[in-house]
């Protein structure tokens, strides 16, 4: 298959998807009630989601070498956390990680 | 349309998404320099960030074009992955259910992991459908509008930024100022913590499952933990 076409494929279904992913649950229960347990259980969801999506980012390259070796993600990423939880600013949680970041790669050269 | 921009809501999400879309900014060159490196038009390019419009997902698929995987391979994983979308929209249903379908079916199509996050903390707050809709609108517009110019200047730019920056560590960076804060509670740290471990130890599932599974064994731990403690007070 012609590798421009089979991109264009991949665009527009997965874009067709996410949309319908994103449109799913909205409009089913638009005209529905939701049980009261699965509400319960959705304000969970960003917790728990954001914390899985993190994780594996913070360990790369791979999560098995970042388990053994030292790998200054992850020092950087608790000091990102502390300001994040006393501060609630992104700026300064980003800002803050960054430097965390570049000091460590800095002392581990 | 112009009535809607000039509204304090919309103005304000717009504004508060603006750290957020600063920290996304290298996740965007990342999405134009990897399509660029795989062999992509630009009319590509801009079709992934406009359409896709999710950073994970456009990473996935260009590493697995780049690598000459089949078509449906490609579009599986990246429904897998997709699959967290889910989620976000049932925790959005219950907020925008008194909004007309239009809106629904609108702001439906900005639904990520940023405006999500942000959207659910602004609904906690005011409990103003319409307000919180606009409050969305703009968080989302202000977002898909970064994620659009960044993806094009990663695709014709994005190499000239060297590597020992780091600045990729920004994308978790902007997760973490995100959930960070909601650790106040017992179950919401439980949800986390359980997401965590489960994330690490599912690491080796195939197609990226490990982050929906751990999702949601995170979200059954946070559950479990606030039932617990609702009926351990009420003793």
């Amino acid at each position: 298959m012609d590798g421009a076409l089979k991109l264009w494929i991949v665009i527009v279904v997965v874009g067709a998807l996410n949309y319908l992913s994103r449109l799913s649950f909205i409009a089913f229960f638009a005209s529905r009630e939701m049980p009261p347990l699965l509400a319960r259980a959705l304000r969970f969801v960003p917790a728990a989601m954001l914390t899985a999506l993190v994780i594996p980012m913070v360990l790369t390259p791979s999560v098995a070498g970042s388990l053994q070796g030292v790998n200054p993600r992850i020092p950087a990423a608790i000091v990102a956390a502390v300001v994040a939880y006393f501060t609630r600013s992104t700026l300064a949680t980003l800002s803050l990680g960054m430097i965390a970041l570049w000091v460590l790669q800095a002392f581990a050269r | 349309m112009r009535h809607l921009i000039a509204s304090e809501d919309f103005r304000e999400g717009f504004v508060e998404m603006l750290p957020a879309c600063l920290g996304l900014v290298p996740f965007g060159l990342v999405c134009g320099v990897g399509a660029q490196a795989a062999g992509a038009d630009w009319l590509a390019t801009l079709g992934m960030a406009t359409i896709i419009f999710s950073g994970a997902a456009q990473v996935l698929a260009i590493q697995l074009y780049a690598a000459d995987a089949p078509t449906l391979v490609i579009i599986l994983t990246c429904f897998v992955l997709g699959l967290r979308l889910l989620m976000y929209s049932a925790a959005m249903a219950p907020l925008l259910k008194p909004l007309p379908p239009s809106w629904q079916r609108s702001l439906a199509f900005l639904l990520t992991d940023q405006s999500f996050a942000a959207a659910i903390r602004r609904f906690a707050e005011t409990h103003d459908a319409r307000g919180g809709g606009l409050h969305f609108l703009g968080c989302g517009a202000a977002l898909w509008l970064m994620w659009v110019v960044t993806n094009m200047i990663g695709f014709y730019a994005g190499n000239a930024i060297p590597a020992s920056w780091s600045l990729d560590f920004a994308v978790p960076l902007c997760f973490i100022a995100l959930v960070a804060p909601l650790f106040r509670s017992v179950p919401t740290v439980a949800a986390g913590l359980v997401a965590a471990v489960a994330v690490i130890a599912l690491d080796a599932l195939p197609m990226k499952l490990s982050l929906v599974a751990a999702g949601l064994i995170g979200i059954v731990a946070g559950t479990i933990a606030d039932v617990a403690r609702e009926r351990w007070t009420a003793r």
